[in-house]
């Protein structure tokens, strides 16, 4: 084309990124007064959104955006999203705080006396990290364990162990049913499922050092109290109370299909369990030789390193200690999420009968250790229960804990 | 090749419809082209005017002037009447750089810095973390509830109500003092109104809070300060930085606790948190070398890895070809039935079917050894879990193989094989001597890329097996981990949480064995088809 056409296009383009450029700038500077960003699964949305519209009422000029955003990014991408669009408050789980603690992303909370007595201290425990000196970096909202639930029109509520094996391996026997206890595993391992009979086993994963921290380098996978008991494994491994080749599906439509007269499972399988029509009770595994305590998860909020320097750092705060922790936003939290609430006066108001047998099922449970060194024991952990309990051809429980300990030691270091 | 397309539509109704690319071209030429240019030119420039605005912002300058000098660059090369080839270049190029050259160089960044749990953020933001995290409370420590105030004279002052004593006093950065009884108002716990004070509510309020967060009262060797909008802790430094010397100090033994050049500031291996993000060198890569943990199963992974793309490749082609030439029967019957459902595998999303193998081998209560009442354990037992690795990979490359054999074997001329039958060959030796040959000078390239594609296919195996079945002595790898999985576990269950620098270094590792690979791969299928 003519030159004059060539300059006439080239003034066109030109222009039209100029003007895109004001564009942007204006769109930028819209922004005034004080924002609070807090991002939040999908499920938890609604709740926090009315919540923080509250909040919001009660402090004027503050605008709150809510995100929502799949629970496991929230961990994986606090620490590389870029500060502008940074949140200020985040929803976890607990076991995220040594992570994310070591990783400089979360700020330390202090809550007044009174607060504190409104929560269990294992709640507060859950949430609290520290090399030298624990301190508290989130506030919990919501306390979830998994539970033995008992088809209770095909059995009787086991009130011993040995009542529940032997209960077991007859309706197995009976039924020519594919396991005694349904318990998933699968070709991964699962410790977390397979922890009440850890703990019953007189198994731990860390101790605690004379602070009360834990100790990373007291790992109690294969203590000598653990591979005392241990042959009690082979003996069930052998009489096919459990077997890791029962997966996740497995297990579900074992006892959904009355193949398996018990199931371990947890609260998130309330709904499905209300709606299948089976008589049911969830109670704590009975003792073995110490007591089955289940792993508890417990959720809640935590700020973050980016609300100092958004210029939100207090109000975050007081979003977090002041508010979330009060018995109604509790109760909303939790019930929103379908979880037995951590404030014990918000505990009081649950009617719901299933999450109060979940509840109950999970006293003196363990929460999950938090510290970053906890990434290398579930594999490890899972898959000596999956050798140990493969049916024919198990490795001796013994062997293949001792031989987690060891590789767990070797991975930590 | 173009010999074996099909037949285009028949020469009767060509006119009007075998004209559309030259319509197309001359409808495009002209004004309506014109406009259509500048609009994408425009557009284009818009998008990254809006980008260098964001970029700037953010203070990114290299990315910045890249931006600019791509931009004009894109301008110039569509305004001016040369560069034809570049025209056409320029979109792939552009995807090439952004989503292959961009993440390349990246991850060979990170393989060179400590980037893992506890080394995310930069020094600075390190140092203040550990300056706020260091703060205790002492014993008994005091929190208040806190309305924060100007004095007549203009001093910020925080309006303080003990806790556990309901003492009322005022707080400044010189120190704490004691309000006069019966001068404030409390209501709910909070202070309301205190004589010679005006007590700041709402925006007021909250844009003090970058002032808020370094306001300190001094109450002997503690400090009272203010941590949400409404309470107040004492808390005692129990670390103090030393700017000059770039170190930490504890307070109470004076131990020193310096930078040790690897992200952290550390003392006889007592190491502060958090720790940040710096480049360390060569170590990820000595480490690989060094390190048992991650050295001893290497070569057993290694050759697994080898063994699988290998046996995946063979196994799925010698099939794939088998078919074809078996389907190739002019005239056979259903021939269009036997070729859909032999692309079915292929047309699957292949995690998905990966997942519904990995219930089916179950051996306790998957389909297959319920069918035929075998119980052999196809992911359970590290051999077998190998044997099942490769048949399912093979499953699903079948398809693949199939269709590129048939096109192949169309594409050999005829006269070739009716001359060698003419000279009086069986058909085993007419596949061996002649079809062969040819073939696989054609197939030959698929044959390396498939290969590089299943050494690295980390779905098959993390989805059928996980790596598994775990190893009686190695921790990390299990019996079926190839190189990319074994890598992707080093960088999640490697001790301390994350470690994403070790990943990126093995990753460069495995890009190079893949490359040298491929490259002799490629070589010998050129001198077969030189041949």
């Amino acid at each position: 084309m003519s030159s004059r056409k060539r300059i006439l296009a080239l003034l066109t383009v030109v222009v039209a990124g100029f003007l895109a450029v004001l564009a942007g700038s204006i769109h930028s500077a819209r922004a005034a007064g004080p924002t609070l960003t807090i991002w939040v699964d999908q499920n938890r949305k609604d709740a926090v959104t009315q919540l923080a519209n509250e909040w919001a009422a009660k402090n004027t000029g503050v605008t709150v955006n809510v995100v929502v955003k799949d629970f496991g990014s929230i961990r994986d991408n606090l620490g590389t999203v870029d500060a502008s669009t940074a949140p200020d408050v985040i929803v976890g789980a607990h076991d995220w705080t040594g992570q994310l603690a070591a990783n400089g992303l979360v700020e330390p909370i202090y809550l007044s006396a009174a607060v504190k007595k409104q929560f269990p201290a294992y709640t507060l425990n859950a949430f609290s990290y520290g090399v030298a000196v624990k301190k508290l970096y989130g506030v919990p909202t919501q306390i979830e364990n998994i539970g033995l639930v008992v088809n209770t029109g095909l059995v009787k509520v086991p009130t011993t162990f040995a009542q529940l094996e032997q209960e077991a391996l007859a309706y197995k026997k009976k039924v020519h049913g594919p396991v005694g206890i349904a318990v998933q595993q699968g070709s991964g391992g699962d410790a977390y499922h397979m922890y009440p009979f850890f703990s019953g086993l007189g198994g731990y994963i860390f101790g605690t050092n004379s602070a009360g921290n834990l100790d990373p380098s007291n790992i109690g996978v294969a203590n000598k109290a653990f591979l005392k008991n241990a042959p009690l494994v082979d003996k069930w491994n052998k009489e096919g109370l459990i077997n890791s080749a029962v997966d996740s599906s497995t297990a579900q439509n074992a006892f959904l299909k009355k193949q398996a007269a018990f199931w371990i499972t947890g609260p998130w399988n309330s709904q499905l369990l209300e709606q299948s029509g089976l008589k049911f009770k969830v109670v704590q595994m009975p003792k073995i030789v110490a007591a089955s305590v289940p792993f508890l998860g417990v959720q809640g909020f935590m700020v973050t390193k980016y609300a100092d320097p958004h210029g939100v750092g207090g109000l975050a705060e007081d979003f977090v200690s002041n508010y979330v922790t009060t018995p109604q936003a509790q109760l909303a939290l939790a019930l929103a999420n379908g979880r037995y609430p951590a404030n014990t006066t918000a505990g009081k108001q649950v009617h719901d009968p299933v999450l109060a047998e979940f509840g109950t099922a999970g006293a003196g449970g363990v929460p999950m250790p938090n510290i970053p060194q906890m990434n290398s024991v579930w594999s490890d952990l899972g898959a000596a229960w999956v050798k140990a309990t493969k049916g024919a051809g198990a490795t001796k429980a013994s062997v293949a804990f001792t031989a987690a300990a060891r590789s767990i030691a070797d991975k930590i270091g | 090749m173009s010999a074996t397309t099909t037949a285009p539509a028949p020469q009767a109704a060509a006119i009007p419809r075998g004209a559309i690319g030259p319509r197309l071209i001359s409808a495009f030429s002209g004004t309506t082209g014109l406009v259509l240019k500048l609009v994408c030119l425009g557009a284009s420039n818009a998008f990254a005017g809006w980008a260098l605005f964001v970029l700037l912002s953010r203070h990114h300058w290299l990315a910045s002037a890249l931006l600019l000098v791509a931009t004009l660059g894109i301008d110039v090369v569509y305004l001016g009447p040369r560069a034809l080839p570049l025209k056409f270049l320029i979109p792939g190029t552009i995807f090439l750089v952004a989503f292959q050259v961009f993440p390349i160089i990246y991850t060979v960044e990170v393989a060179f810095t400590n980037y893992s749990t506890g080394h995310i953020i930069t020094k600075p933001d390190a140092i203040k973390q550990i300056e706020t995290t260091s703060l205790q409370p002492p014993a008994n420590g005091k929190t208040y509830t806190m309305a924060v105030a100007r004095s007549a004279s203009g001093t910020l002052t925080l309006l303080l109500s003990d806790d556990a004593t309901h003492k009322l006093y005022a707080g400044t950065t010189k120190g704490l003092a004691p309000l006069p009884a019966g001068t404030a108002t409390v209501s709910s716990g909070q202070i309301s109104a205190a004589k010679g004070y005006t007590i700041l509510h709402g925006l007021a309020l909250f844009n003090l809070d970058k002032t808020l967060q370094t306001f300190v009262v001094p109450v002997g060797k503690a400090g009272i300060r203010p941590e949400t909008t409404t309470t107040a802790v004492e808390l005692e430094p129990t670390l103090r930085y030393d700017a000059r010397r770039d170190v930490f100090v504890r307070i109470s033994d004076g131990a020193v606790f310096r930078d040790d050049g690897r992200g952290e500031y550390a003392r006889a291996g007592e190491a502060l948190e958090p720790g940040w993000k710096t480049g360390v060198g060569f170590r990820n890569f000595s480490r690989i070398a060094h390190d048992p943990l991650v050295r001893q199963p290497f070569i057993r992974v290694f050759v697994w890895t080898f063994a699988f793309a290998a046996g995946t490749v063979f196994l799925s082609f010698a099939l794939g070809l088998f078919l074809a030439v078996a389907l190739d029967k002019r005239g056979l019957r259903f021939q269009r039935f036997y070729r859909s459902i032999i692309v079915v595998p292929y047309a699957i999303p292949a995690f998905l079917s990966v997942l519904v193998w990995a219930g089916l081998l179950n051996d306790q209560f998957g389909l297959i050894n319920r069918l035929f009442h075998t119980s052999v354990p196809w992911l359970f037992d590290a051999n077998w879990a190998k044997v099942s690795c490769i048949l399912v990979s093979a499953w699903l490359t079948v398809p693949y193989f199939f269709l590129v054999s048939m096109g192949a074997l169309q594409a050999i001329p005829e006269e070739l094989t009716e001359a060698a039958r003419v000279d009086g060959g069986g058909p085993l030796q007419i596949f061996r001597r002649v079809t062969l040959p040819l073939l696989l000078a054609a197939v030959g390239p698929l044959l390396v890329s498939s290969f590089a594609f299943n050494f690295n296919n980390f779905n098959n195996i993390y989805f059928l097996t996980a790596g598994g079945p775990p190893q009686a002595n190695s921790s990390i790898a299990g019996s079926t981990d190839i190189l990319i999985s074994y890598t992707y576990k080093l960088a999640l269950a490697a001790g301390k949480g994350n470690d994403f620098a070790l990943a990126s270094a093995m990753t460069i590792i495995i890009f190079f064995i893949t490359a040298a690979l491929s490259t002799i791969g490629f070589a010998r299928t050129r001198v077969l088809s030189n041949a």
